[in-house]
Parts: C-alpha cells; sequence; structure tokens
C-alpha cells in the first residue's frame, strides 16, 4: 500500500470512521513498514493495543461451589457407617461372656456350699411370702359361709 | 446450566471483561475482584442467560456498569483505588525499555480520559470489536462512539508527539 492511501486511512482513523478490515490493515503495515516521523506516534498506538490485549487475568475464577452440598454429603455418610459399626460392637459384646463372668466356682465343696446357701435363702424368702398368704383362708371362711360345697 | 458448561461460555469473555475492568479501575487486585464479582453475579443469574443471544456483550455490559458503579462509590467515600501494578525492572535491552516506557506513557494518558472514553476505546483499539458490538455493550449511539474514540485517539497521539518534541520546540 502506498503511503498516499496510508495517510487517507490514519486520517479516517483519527475521525473514528474507519472498520475493523481498515484498522488491521494499517496495523499490519505498521509493524512491517518503516514510517515518517510524524506518523511514529500510531505506530505507538498499535503496539499499544496489540500488547494491551494479550493481558489475561492471573487470578482463577472462583464459583461458589456446588462441593459444599457433597462435603456435607459424604461427612453425614462417615457419622452413619460409625455409629451403625459402633451399635454392632455394642450390641455384640454380652454374647462374649466368659465363664468368669458367670461366678462359676471351681472347688466341688464350696460350690455345695454356696448352692445350698442360694437355695436355703430362695425358699426362707419363700416361707417369708407364704405367711402372708394366711389371709387368704379368711377369704376361703367366708365363702364358705354363701357356697355350699356339699 | 451447570458450572462446567457455564465456566466454558465464560471463559472466553473473562480475559476482555479483566481487561475492560483493569482500564477503569487501574489497580490489578481492583479488576480481578471485579471480574470475580461479575462472574458471580453471572452465575446466580445463569437461568436468564440462557435467553441473551449474545453472552459476551451481556458480560461486558455488566462489567462496565459494575466498575463505573465501583468508581462512583469510590469517589462519594472520597476514597481513590490505588493500584500497586509494581513491574519488576528486570535490566533488559535499552531499546525494549523505551518501548516499555511509551506504553507506560500511554496507560498513562488512558487512565486521564473520561471513562466513557477509555471504555470506547478499550473496546475498539483493543479488544478490536465491531461498532454493532460496542453499542450493545455500552448502549450509546453510534455517532457518540465514534467522537469518543476519535478524542481518545487524538488525545494519546498528541501526548505522544508533545512528549517526543519535548525541548526541540520547533516554532
Amino acid at each position: 500500500m502506498e503511503l498516499q492511501k496510508i495517510r487517507e486511512l490514519l486520517e479516517k482513523y483519527d475521525a473514528g470512521e474507519t472498520s475493523l478490515a481498515e484498522e488491521n490493515a494499517l496495523r499490519e503495515y505498521f509493524q512491517k513498514n518503516e514510517v515518517p516521523a510524524d506518523l511514529k506516534s500510531y505506530g505507538l498506538l498499535f503496539s499499544f493495543s496489540e500488547k494491551n490485549k494479550t493481558q489475561k487475568m492471573q487470578r482463577e475464577v472462583e464459583l461458589p461451589s456446588q462441593a459444599k452440598g457433597n462435603k456435607y454429603l459424604w461427612t453425614a455418610i462417615a457419622a452413619s457407617i460409625i455409629v451403625i459399626v459402633g451399635l454392632f460392637f455394642f450390641q455384640n459384646k454380652p454374647m462374649e461372656m466368659n465363664h468368669s463372668d458367670l461366678g462359676t466356682v471351681q472347688d466341688k465343696e464350696e460350690a455345695l456350699q454356696k448352692s445350698m446357701e442360694a437355695l436355703k435363702m430362695v425358699s426362707e424368702l419363700m416361707n417369708e411370702g407364704k405367711e402372708d398368704l394366711i389371709y387368704l383362708k379368711e377369704f376361703n371362711n367366708t365363702k364358705d359361709k354363701f357356697i355350699k360345697t356339699e | 446450566m451447570r458450572q462446567q458448561a457455564f465456566l466454558e461460555k465464560i471463559n472466553p469473555v473473562k480475559d476482555k471483561m479483566y481487561r475492560l475492568a483493569l482500564r477503569l479501575l487501574i489497580s490489578k487486585e481492583a479488576a480481578e475482584d471485579a471480574t470475580q464479582e461479575v462472574i458471580y453475579k453471572l452465575w446466580a443469574r445463569k437461568d436468564k442467560l440462557k435467553d441473551y443471544t449474545n453472552v459476551e456483550a451481556f458480560a461486558m455490559t455488566t462489567t462496565k456498569n459494575y466498575c463505573l458503579d465501583e468508581l462512583k462509590a469510590k469517589k462519594n467515600n472520597n476514597l481513590r483505588i490505588v493500584h500497586q501494578n509494581y513491574e519488576n525492572n528486570s535490566i533488559s535491552l535499552q531499546t525494549e525499555l523505551e518501548v516499555k516506557d511509551e506504553m507506560l506513557w500511554i496507560n498513562q494518558i488512558l487512565n486521564e480520559l473520561p471513562e466513557q472514553q477509555k471504555i470506547v476505546f478499550q473496546l475498539r483499539d483493543i479488544e478490536q470489536l465491531e461498532f454493532e458490538e460496542i453499542i450493545e455493550i455500552t448502549k450509546m449511539k453510534s455517532t457518540a462512539i465514534r467522537v469518543a474514540l476519535s478524542r481518545a485517539r487524538k488525545k494519546i497521539r498528541e501526548s505522544l508527539t508533545n512528549k517526543h518534541n519535548y525541548g526541540i520546540t520547533k516554532d
């Protein structure tokens, strides 16, 4: 492109009338050709805009994460697993009792004595309870007055 | 819309949004915050996003409005967004430094332009969008866009020329 035409385009450019295609042609011309001193400012302007176009944002864009819901979900799952496993262990514990837990006595003599004691205690308590049954006789006596069983 | 689909839609636009935010807010930190915030907003309205045929334009409009609101809020509170974009000035060739210097200089000039001109210049000269797209994003009239663009371009070139002729004084 001849310089005369470039000057015309530059005038249009100054007026804000150039199309994108024309502006690109100008940029290309200034990149490839030496221009007269009075046009240097255009060249600087063009390389400025070229340079600035490559600027990029350094920071990563973050969105309010959907993972937030997931995070709680996983915590919930972990918590329920712990609870279930815990319950399982606690319920199984009584099943694994030892003989010693039952209070079994190994010595025969002692065992006899202990069982006697236990049986005695039971019978004593039984007799104690039976004493209260005397009142029931009174009930029978009264009943006999009305109902003859002979 | 799932997150994955949303991100696929927004990712190609993300850097454009960031650059626009950076142009307006100047501070990298503030621009990143703004972009993040706008993407949150879009995500919250993701169901409506389907209705927009041009997601990019909608995202850019939202970014623009958000940044302008941000600037207004800061102005009302008498605060300024302070930027800390320190470049690491590693030793480089003299010419490279000069170019860098010019680029910083243009940035400086751009920072002093009115917001509308910044936006239009950013969208047209840097993002190279069609006028129709810029109209959709800025909701400005075509003529107003061209005027703003023309002013911005002339202003930048003027400052550059003045800087280069400084001390040479040709009357």
